[in-house]
């Protein structure tokens, strides 16, 4: 069904060259600004980068602990929560006999791939992870040449990551 | 109430009228009335004898001076049952506050979490606070302990309901597991150093409410909520024990017992539990294969069709070999093969496969439990309809040397010895079993098709399909529609 809705116009608004000036006086005030002033906008990337907050949410990465293992212990609430539904875990055993850890952490993830490409780096997973295994970084220089590459796998994920990055 | 019959007793839950039978407990009664989800339990098990220890099933009875155990007090009648009274709610909330005392917070990796009794109830009706500042109990021999090759125990996570004890007591009989000592240090342990060595321990996993029992073959290998369980039937053995088959995405990665007090009560035996392994096994063949230069190959139905007709109409001496766990609609259609066959002997043959087992009369069962000889679900069907099995070797009579066999199975019959200079499969086999054969027709498993069995017991039972069928296997009647065309393509073909 279609809605018809009256637009009350004035005279003024529809004589748009009004409209046009008053936008090319911001225009203009910007570029003066950004020019001589104060206040400029854009930086010399990548010689320059910018500093994202904390809480800036880029590239996932998996936190490890003291020995380099990785602190996923494959429960999969992340790949539940996951809106994108981009997470694919595979869970596994690690021997509890011979485990340096024992029974700790015995239960693990045999492969881990997260779909860059179709995460919507909404922060779910870092949420919901009762080991605070997964997080995500504040690298947001993702780009890559293939699809493939945007396949984040275990390998990728446990790099490390100083100060989120 | 009428003056004249006697009146069945009644009692009365939540304001709702309930009739009994004389020596229902209240958890029956509300069972049969469908009252039974207000009343939480642990120890409770509609299939194991009551032992009333958890306290959990509370509920208050009127003019009863303290609260009653569901589960194990009689009915009287007019007896009134309140379910959700503000004392029973204390009640349970004590009860899940001690049983959490203990209980480590181990839901992230712990199997059961999201079929969990222990979490659920929590939920509706725990404390969310603990009171408990002490050192959690952990037991360090036994927190990941194989009690079998089948199952893991992880003590710290046990409610000490004992449904495990009762289990090997009372239906098995096989009396592996007990509780060692009292209160505090109450272990589960096997009562000799074997372990639990039943065919049925699946269901101690099924049963135990935590997660401190589980199954090895399904550990870690799917988190519950994303299973969907869909009702089947198992075709491990003659009895068609009904099961659950819990799938995502067409993957079965589990089956449990499905109640059904006909046959198979609560329980499924394990070597049933594990047979959907069969199905999802990698090797099994779901491509259509034909032989070419003595080598097998992979193809389509399009290049299959046409070859096996044309073997069919070539050979003189043809026997089709049913394997009885094919569906009696199954069978019944595929009979109909006899139609594209020209003026050849076309024998028809029934064939079990397990040792030792011919026809039914020689199917006994195995335990007192489930278990039946008979590795096939439906001898008895193929018997229902007139078919002759085939020798007792699995040799064709030694007057016939046939030209063509055709062995349909679903995946658990035997295949019979060579009984034809040419071979065809129909059905589920896996690569290992079909190389001596010149193509093989991928077909359905019980999983993926629906039809019936006729059990043992000569109870004919009905199931609809409970996944999609895998690769390029079809279904008889789809097979058999695609055959017809292709022969009366040939036959048009022929007459112009
Ligand atoms: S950030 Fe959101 S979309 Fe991306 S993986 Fe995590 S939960 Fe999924
Ligand atoms: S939520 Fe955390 S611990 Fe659980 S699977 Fe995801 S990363 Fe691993
Ligand atoms: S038994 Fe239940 S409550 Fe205990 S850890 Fe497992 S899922 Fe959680
Ligand atoms: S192992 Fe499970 S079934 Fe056995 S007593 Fe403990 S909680 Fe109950
Ligand atoms: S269920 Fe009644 S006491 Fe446990």
């Amino acid at each position: 069904m279609t809605i018809v809705v009256a637009r009350h116009e004035k005279i003024s608004d529809r004589f748009y060259l009004v409209a046009l000036a008053q936008g090319l006086v911001v225009t203009m005030k910007q570029m003066l600004r950004s020019l001589f002033g104060k206040g400029i906008v854009t930086i010399e990337y990548p010689e320059k980068r910018r500093e994202y907050s904390q809480r800036f949410r880029g590239a996932h990465f998996i936190s490890v602990d003291s020995k380099k293992t990785e602190n996923c212990t494959a429960c999969y609430l992340c790949q539940t929560v996951c809106p994108a539904d981009c997470i694919t875990i595979v869970a596994g055993e690690r021997d509890a006999a011979t485990s340096e850890y024992g029974v700790k952490k015995e239960k693990r993830p045999l492969s881990f791939d997260i779909d860059a490409l179709r995460c919507c780096f909404c922060g779910f997973c870092e949420e919901a992870c009762p080991k605070d295994a997964i997080k995500l970084s504040r690298s947001y220089e993702m780009a890559t040449l293939t699809r493939e590459e945007a396949q984040y796998d275990l390998k990728f994920l446990v790099r490390e990551v100083k100060d989120r990055g | 109430m009428t003056a004249e019959a006697p009146a069945q007793p009644t009692i009365t839950i939540d304001g709702r009228v309930v009739p009994f039978l004389p020596g229902d407990t209240i958890m029956k009664a509300a069972e049969k009335a469908a009252l039974d989800g207000t009343i939480p339990r642990f120890c409770y098990h509609p299939g194991l004898p009551v032992a009333g220890t958890c306290r959990m099933c509370t509920v208050e009875v009127e003019k009863a001076p303290k609260l009653m155990t569901s589960c194990s007090t009689p009915c009287t009648d007019g007896m009134i049952v309140h379910t959700q009274s503000d004392k029973v709610k204390k009640s349970r909330e004590g009860v899940m506050e001690f049983l959490l005392a203990n209980h480590p917070l181990d839901c992230p990796v712990c199997d059961q979490a999201g079929e969990c009794s222990l979490q659920n109830y929590n939920y509706e009706y725990g404390p969310r606070t603990s009171e408990f500042q002490e050192q959690k109990r952990t037991w360090s021999k036994s927190t990941t302990k194989k009690l079998s090759d089948k199952l893991t125990l992880n003590m710290n996570r046990c409610i000490h309901c004992e449904r495990c004890v009762r289990f090997t007591d009372d239906v098995t009989k096989t009396h592996e597991l007990t509780m060692l000592n009292r209160g505090w240090k109450k272990e589960l342990v096997s009562a000799e150093d074997l372990g639990v060595v039943s065919e049925y321990q699946g269901n101690i996993a099924d049963i135990c409410p935590v997660g401190a029992i589980t199954f090895n073959d399904f550990r870690f290998q799917k988190r519950v909520w994303f299973l969907k369980p869909r009702p089947t039937l198992c075709d491990g053995c003659s009895k068609g024990c009904a099961v659950w088959a819990d799938e995502e995405k067409d993957t079965i990665y589990r089956y449990r017992a499905r109640r059904n007090d006909e046959v198979n009560g609560h329980w499924i035996c394990d070597s049933g539990r594990v047979s959907f392994h069969t199905y999802e096994n990698p090797n099994r063949i779901v491509e259509p294969l034909l032989k070419v230069n003595n080598h097998l190959i992979a193809t389509n139905w399009e290049t299959l069709a046409p070859s096996f007709v044309k073997e069919l109409q070539r050979a003189a001496r043809i026997i089709l070999v049913i394997g009885t766990d094919a569906t009696l609609e199954e069978m019944k259609e595929i009979l109909t093969l006899k139609s594209l066959v020209r003026n050849a002997v076309f024998d028809v043959r029934f064939y079990n496969g397990t040792s030792g087992v011919h026809t039914s009369a020689d199917d006994k069962a195995i335990d007192d439990v489930l278990r039946r000889l008979d590795q096939t679900s439906n001898t008895k069907g193929a018997e229902s309809l007139g078919l002759t099995p085939l020798s007792q070797n699995g040799q064709g009579s030694a007057s016939s040397a046939y030209d063509l066999a055709i062995y349909f199975r679903g995946g658990r019959a035997g295949i019979p010895l060579k009984l034809a200079t040419k071979e065809f499969g129909w059905g589920v086999f896996s690569k290992d079993e079909v190389q001596r054969f010149d193509g093989v027709l991928p077909g359905l498993a019980t999983v993926e098709k629906s039809g019936s069995y006729i059990n043992a017991a000569g109870n004919t039972q009905k199931f609809v399909a409970a996944v999609k069928a895998k690769g390029s296997s079809a279904s008889v009647t789809r097979i058999l529609e695609g055959l017809f065309v292709v022969a009366r393509r040939e036959a048009d073909l022929g007459v112009n």
